[in-house]
């Protein structure tokens, strides 16, 4: 048995769980919920805790666990030949294992693609009136903004920001898809989301979402510049793992071919190595540029970004 | 000099009810605790937040909370005093958006509406959330206020319309004066509701108290600032309830026993058909319109999840979190009656959790556990304790929806009659549970269904401290809400509501026909 404290509501994690499972006769028993709930659990739960493996979306949750001295330092050949260097933390306290780039989805009967390859074009004041976007307390938002925080600066940051934010149609409410759905109907002119949140339109079941995907298009940003913003989601061990073994175990076994291989096809994201092709309709995309940053410095700069956004009035 | 009445005040009774409110208020105790202690930086911009939310949360509370008011306030009147073609349909129809979680309201509305839904009126923005608070939440007043309608005297209602009171004029002068508290009892469940609301908020892009504390919690990583604000939020309810009792004041007392049956109004064919329209436009958009909805992305979701165990824990945690929220809420209720300035503070104590997010409740239950675990006392969170921990989360958070109906019923209880009672020698125990019980029993009956509802519907409580692999109906509709799968959140949503609509149509009917029987 091991057990696994994860912020991924999936139900592709549970088929790569039962894999597992199948694999090696270890059980692996989950609690989901949210990752800053999670973290306030082990907090309290200190060295009586269950947990052994945490997994989370977005590398400042993970950061922000790490911070908190609930993790542990792991290192296996495995997992070095596993995952890139800057989809891991350096000391090995959390390694990703899927990729999400945060891409720009426009109308396509209004705007083309080159008037939105890259994020500054949202703070363009050409689109004053025409931009809607999620809240910022929402963790994805955070990580863009501290990417550039990193790259840029926190000036730069802070005018993008307030550019962004002049050119909002509303107040932001609603979900990445519900911005999309915004665009397609003509509400707006271009968002910001998570690419999959498109991919799963264009394959939803309920054919009104299938149209709102085929009226919007996908733009990788900053494709001449430094590159599409890139996250993750990943795993650690937690510092008081009573089953470590099983937990650097299963750990290994999500970065491994056959889980990636698994997984690609399933959750639209990407597998964390290249040599791991993406679904097909994913890869239809081609290959893109991805920002060349080392994740660990998203949570750093996460308290900033949020009071960025606080200041210009982004919430 | 000996004074019996006031040795007889700290009885039995009233220990069970110190003790009861012990442990409803301790989390929410041990909030306040940690948002003395833990500090993790964010002060320049608290401030900003804590204004801008306690702006939206009370101007919420006040749109949201009139318009459950007067949905609620107004459809207990028709149903329970008036005839009309449909009105024993609408009598347990009217209770059905009890069953739906606003959060789910909210998300089917933004689904129906928004950005090339099918209903081209987005429900969106301040008044959007307000409509659904208003919808979602008018059957507390609806409840209340149905119960003291009926259980009025008829001689007062009668000798109204025997002075020729028409049946508006009855309603405004004697029927309203006299069901006040229990309609402000209703009203100030729906407004606490609000302010804890978390959910539709967020989703409508709103600054609520409660918005502040996950804003702060979760995007400027301070788990110190959320406790302050929620902080705020709790003495907030606090005030807010002793505003709430000063404003109903000596009408509690006012109400006088139960008569004979009064004859319901018959209605004039105008009339009738006004009444039949109000009261389906109540029951369409709060219930039936979203369930609807929920049923045709169900449909569309060809893969049926497993639901049948979430199902199963769902039932199980919210009968066994009723009932254990049911004692400590009853007996806090009836010590109040009796034991003056330290009763009505237990009622404020207990209360305080009812107004904060279930999340923040959690974190104070987790602190506690902490400091136990730190103590030696238990060691790990396996799924007694967790269990343990989630029944004792759920009675902090919901102890006040089972003491205020209770309350408002035991309002009816004279102080001649505890008196007469002990003066026959009856002791505490004895007159809580052979005078007191069975007074309030109707109000029971109400407390009880809300209470299982409530916990039905309840989310961050649960997800935060439920054992491994153990979901409920509502982690799993959150589950897939969250991750924006709607079609897959749909069918464990649909069930939340199937399952809250089951006991609502039984006790329902029960309120029905004992106003039949007396």
């Amino acid at each position: 048995m091991v057990n696994v404290y994860s912020a991924r509501h999936y139900d592709s994690d549970r088929a790569l769980y039962a894999a597992f499972e199948q694999a090696t006769g270890i059980a692996v028993r989950v609690l989901p919920a949210n990752a800053e709930q999670l973290l306030e659990r082990l907090r309290a739960e200190g060295e009586a805790t269950e947990a052994d493996l945490v997994v989370a979306a977005d590398a400042g949750n993970l950061w922000r666990i790490k911070e908190a001295g609930l993790l542990q330092n792991v290192t296996t050949p495995a997992l070095e030949a596993g995952v890139p260097a800057r989809l891991r933390d350096g000391d090995g306290a959390y390694w990703g294992f899927t990729k999400r780039a945060r891409v720009i989805v426009y109308r396509k009967d209004a705007v083309q693609p080159a008037q939105v390859a890259n994020y500054d074009d949202l703070a363009n004041p050409r689109f004053r009136g025409q931009i809607v976007m999620r809240s910022s307390t929402n963790t994805y938002q955070l990580s863009t903004l501290a990417s550039r925080i990193e790259r840029l600066g926190a000036e730069n940051a802070r005018a993008w920001a307030a550019g962004v934010r002049a050119n909002f149609v509303r107040d932001p409410q609603g979900s990445d898809t519900d911005q999309i759905k915004a665009v397609a109907a003509g509400e707006a002119q271009a968002t910001l989301v998570n690419h999959y949140y498109h991919f799963r339109l264009m394959r939803s079941e309920d054919p009104a979402d299938r149209e709102v995907a085929a009226k919007t298009g996908i733009v990788f940003p900053d494709q001449a510049g430094a590159g599409t913003h890139i996250n993750i989601s990943g795993a650690g061990v937690t510092a008081h793992a009573k089953r470590r073994d099983r937990a650097v175990q299963l750990l290994e076994y999500l970065v491994s071919d056959e889980a990636q291989t698994l997984l690609a096809p399933m959750n639209v994201e990407f597998p964390i190595r290249p040599a791991i092709a993406p679904a097909p309709d994913l890869a239809a995309l081609g290959a893109f540029k991805e920002e060349d940053i080392a994740l660990g410095v998203l949570g750093r700069h996460q308290a900033e970004a949020a009071r960025i956004f606080e200041e210009v009035g982004w919430r | 000099m000996f004074d019996p009445a006031r040795v007889a005040r700290f009885d039995g009774v009233a220990i069970f009810a110190a003790l009861a409110t012990l442990i409803c208020a301790a989390p929410a105790i041990a909030v306040f605790a940690l948002a003395l202690t833990r500090s993790d930086g964010g002060a320049d911009f608290a401030g900003g937040l804590l204004r801008d939310g306690a702006i939206g949360t009370l101007s919420l509370m006040l749109a949201g909370g009139l318009g459950a008011i007067v949905f609620g306030a107004t459809s207990a009147w028709l149903v329970g005093l008036c005839r009309f073609p449909g009105r024993s349909v609408f009598e347990w129809l009217l209770v059905a958006p009890l069953a739906a979680p606003s959060y789910i309201l909210a998300y089917a509305y933004a689904s129906l509406t928004w950005s090339g839904g099918p209903i081209p009126i987005p429900i969106a923005g301040f008044w959007g959330a307000a409509f659904v608070y208003a919808i979602g939440l008018y059957p507390y007043v609806y409840l209340a206020g149905r119960a003291a309608f009926v259980s009025q005297s008829s001689g007062a209602l009668e000798a109204a319309r025997t002075l020729g009171a028409r049946p508006a004029q009855v309603f405004w002068r004697v029927a309203l004066p006299l069901a006040r508290p229990a309609i402000a009892a209703g009203g100030a469940l729906a407004m606490m509701e609000i302010a804890a609301d978390y959910g539709a908020a967020h989703h409508f892009g709103l600054t609520t108290l409660s918005t502040a504390v996950f804003r702060a919690w979760y995007a400027h990583g301070s788990p110190g600032m959320a406790l302050q604000i929620s902080a705020v939020l709790l003495a907030g309810a606090i005030l807010f309830l002793m505003v709430e009792r000063r404003a109903r004041g000596r009408a509690s007392f006012a109400n006088a026993s139960r008569g004979r049956e009064t004859p319901r109004y018959r209605l004039s064919p105008l009339s009738s058909a006004a009444a039949f329209l109000f009261c389906a436009a109540l029951a369409t958009f709060g219930a039936l319109l979203p369930l609807a909805w929920l049923l045709r992305l169900a449909l569309l979701h060809a893969n049926v999840e497993d639901i049948v165990q979430p199902f199963v824990n769902s039932m199980m945690l919210s009968s066994g979190g009723a009932l254990v929220t049911l004692v400590l809420a009853a007996s806090i209720a009836a010590a109040a009656r009796r034991t003056g300035a330290f009763g009505k503070a237990s009622l404020y104590a207990a209360a305080m959790g009812y107004a904060a997010p279930g999340a923040v409740l959690a974190m104070g239950a987790l602190a506690l556990f902490g400091a136990a675990r730190e103590a030696g006392w238990v060691g790990g969170l396996g799924a007694g304790l967790a269990l343990t921990a989630l029944i004792w989360s759920y009675a902090a958070r919901f102890a006040s929806a089972g003491v205020q109906p209770i309350d408002a019923g035991l309002a009816r209880l004279s102080k001649g009659l505890d008196s007469s009672a002990r003066t026959l020698g009856a002791g505490p125990w004895r007159r809580f549970l052979h005078v007191d019980l069975p007074i309030a029993a109707p109000s029971l009956a109400a407390a009880a269904l809300i209470l299982f509802v409530e916990i039905l519907k309840e989310l961050p409580a649960t997800l935060i401290l439920r054992p491994f692999d153990f979901d409920t109906l509502a982690v799993k509709a959150y589950a897939y809400a969250s991750d924006e799968r709607l079609l897959e959140a749909a069918a464990p949503a649909l069930l939340i509501f199937v399952a809250g609509l089951l006991p609502i149509l039984v006790l329902s009917r029960g309120i029905g026909v004992r106003r039949v029987a007396t």
